[in-house]
């Protein structure tokens, strides 16, 4: 096999090959780091490259598989972290300069849980400073790149995580999402994203944004790769105050059980057409997704899509006021060490009053209800991952996000389960995202749904030309 | 924009939060500011007075280990 088809495998076909001894998971780890070696430097996906930890943790695999340790289809498979995700003895930035030389002394619950899984971990990954405010220019680590096309952002604020899996640099990573960060870049780089249900997995160790709107979750090349990895990494923390107490359930269990005779909800009235619009060319590739879910037995149910366009409002209210309250002493000591993207958007934060706050939680309870309510028509809803293929990062406008309807944060207000599957190209060969978004604690629905639409199709084969 | 907060307003709330923000630095929040604060203030048409917040404290629950 190629060094090139070795690191585009996905986490169950690699895993599969290990136990087959097809291949090593020094070998697996060695074909990532030199691609790495390759390609990076162009795409700014790594922050922190731990080439040797990781050579050590393969080393370590191969002799635990062949002494029949078995922990799971994620043992020796080379994984990567957002780095905001904390980790023992190995830097933490959050791409700023002002965690530049952060060095945890604790791991997050996730991190230790992928330990224990036998994940070899290759290093942490770019993103938007703080996973706020877009792209950063004057942040000490360069931006990351879309590996489909390098002029253009690959989306953010997870950015690192969606480009180094399109680039087959690593074969899963987590991401965080606290207004679209996981499944935004999913959409731009061609992969898959999952944010889970609120309180599904822990956000111990994980440095927050918004502590109310913050997910952590898993970022994949496959559908079942997300399943993989929210496997290993969702239950119950006692250290996460928002840890949700409930079952985990086999999320790999049912994909294979069809999605005929479902009902999919599709809030396009009221909302797609929010200011600019759906660009329309990602709509007409959302409209062949929806053919093609039709096709596989599927019943489409238009909805009124008014309360979703009304989240965004709630979602951006509260994501400033508790951002600022988090980083208020640094702003008030140090601005100059946040970048100018980031630090203009926290500090809107500083001037809302603690009524606009409140407000936005009541607000937030009403159109939950709302929303809930959709569910008693539909089993699951769909929507585009994202309004707009991914920009250029020349002349972007910082504020065109405000422009279009955000197809992601309603579910970071609400809580709920929402993946990104690879579902098209618009013109230039920009991938594009489908998102379905289930009831809570039902992600396994979400996984049944796009895995049968991700099977009937080839958009997730396709791999960007480097 | 009827609400809106005034360069000079939004110096004197910076002062008093603490904040040392040059004059360019508050010229480039200050729509920013007023834009966030918009949005904030059309969201109370949506809530009645029986609205509870999202979030509710729970005395009972250890919130770490």
């Amino acid at each position: 096999m190629q060094q090139s088809d070795l690191c585009f495998l996905t986490i169950a076909e690699a895993s599969r090959g290990l136990r087959r001894k097809e291949y090593s998971s020094t070998e697996l780890t060695n074909a990532c780091l030199e691609r790495i070696d390759h390609i990076d430097g162009k795409l700014h996906c790594f922050v922190t490259l731990t080439a040797d930890l990781a050579i050590k943790q393969a080393t370590q695999a191969e002799q635990e598989l062949r002494s029949g340790k078995d922990p799971g289809p994620l043992h020796g498979i080379p994984i990567a972290l957002k780095d905001l995700y904390m980790t023992k003895s190995i830097r933490t930035t959050c791409h700023s300069a002002v965690l530049a030389n952060w060095v945890p002394d604790y791991d997050a619950t996730t991190v230790t849980k992928l330990q224990d899984a036998g994940a070899i971990l290759l290093g942490k990954l770019g993103m938007h400073e703080f996973a706020f405010g877009g792209p950063s220019v004057d942040a000490p680590f360069p931006a990351v790149r879309n590996p489909w096309n390098t002029a253009r952002i690959p989306g953010g604020s997870s950015s690192g995580s969606g480009a180094s899996l399109a680039a087959g640099l690593c074969y899963g990573s987590l991401g965080s999402d606290t207004g679209g960060s996981i499944r935004t870049p999913s959409s731009h780089c061609g992969v898959v994203g999952m944010k889970p249900t609120y309180g599904r997995v822990s956000r111990f160790g994980v440095v927050p944004l918004s502590w109310s709107l913050d997910h952590a979750g898993p970022m994949a090349r496959s559908v079942e790769d997300c399943a993989i990895l929210l496997q290993i990494i969702a239950g119950y923390d006692p250290n996460d105050p928002a840890s949700a107490n409930v079952a985990v359930p086999n999320f790999r269990l049912g994909l294979n059980d069809g999605i005929k005779g479902l009902r999919i909800g599709v809030p396009r009235a009221n909302w797609f057409d929010e200011n600019l619009g759906v660009d329309p060319q990602t709509e007409g590739v959302f409209n062949q997704a929806l053919e093609t879910l039709e096709e596989l037995g599927v019943t489409l149910v238009e909805i009124d899509g008014n309360p979703f366009s009304l989240a965004r409002k709630a979602n951006q209210t509260i994501l400033v006021c508790e951002a600022y309250a988090y980083h208020e002493k640094r702003l008030q000591e140090a601005p100059e060490k946040f970048g100018s993207s980031v630090r203009r958007r926290i500090l809107e934060g500083a001037f809302l009053s603690a009524a606009d706050y409140i407000t936005a939680q009541r607000v937030r309870s009403v159109l939950n209800a709302q929303i809930s309510q959709s569910f008693s028509r539909v089993d699951i809803l769909a929507t585009p991952s994202a309004p707009r293929p991914p920009d250029p990062f020349e002349g972007m406008d910082p504020n065109e996000q405000n422009l279009r309807p955000s197809f992601t944060n309603p579910f970071n207000l609400t809580g709920l389960p929402a993946i990104s599957v690879p579902c098209g190209f618009t013109v230039g060969n920009l991938p594009a995202g489908l998102q379905f978004v289930a009831p809570p604690f039902e992600e396994a629905t979400a996984f049944r749904v796009a895995y049968a639409y991700e099977q009937a199709t080839e958009w997730h084969k396709q791999r960007p030309m480097l | 924009m009827e609400g809106e907060f005034t360069f000079d307003e939004l110096r004197l709330m910076a002062q008093r939060a603490g904040l040392k923000l040059t004059d360019d630095e508050l010229e480039r929040l200050l729509p920013g500011v007023n834009r966030a604060k918009k949005q904030a203030g059309e969201l109370r048409v949506l809530v009645s007075l029986d609205s509870d917040p999202a979030g509710t404290f729970n005395a009972s629950r250890v919130t770490r280990n």
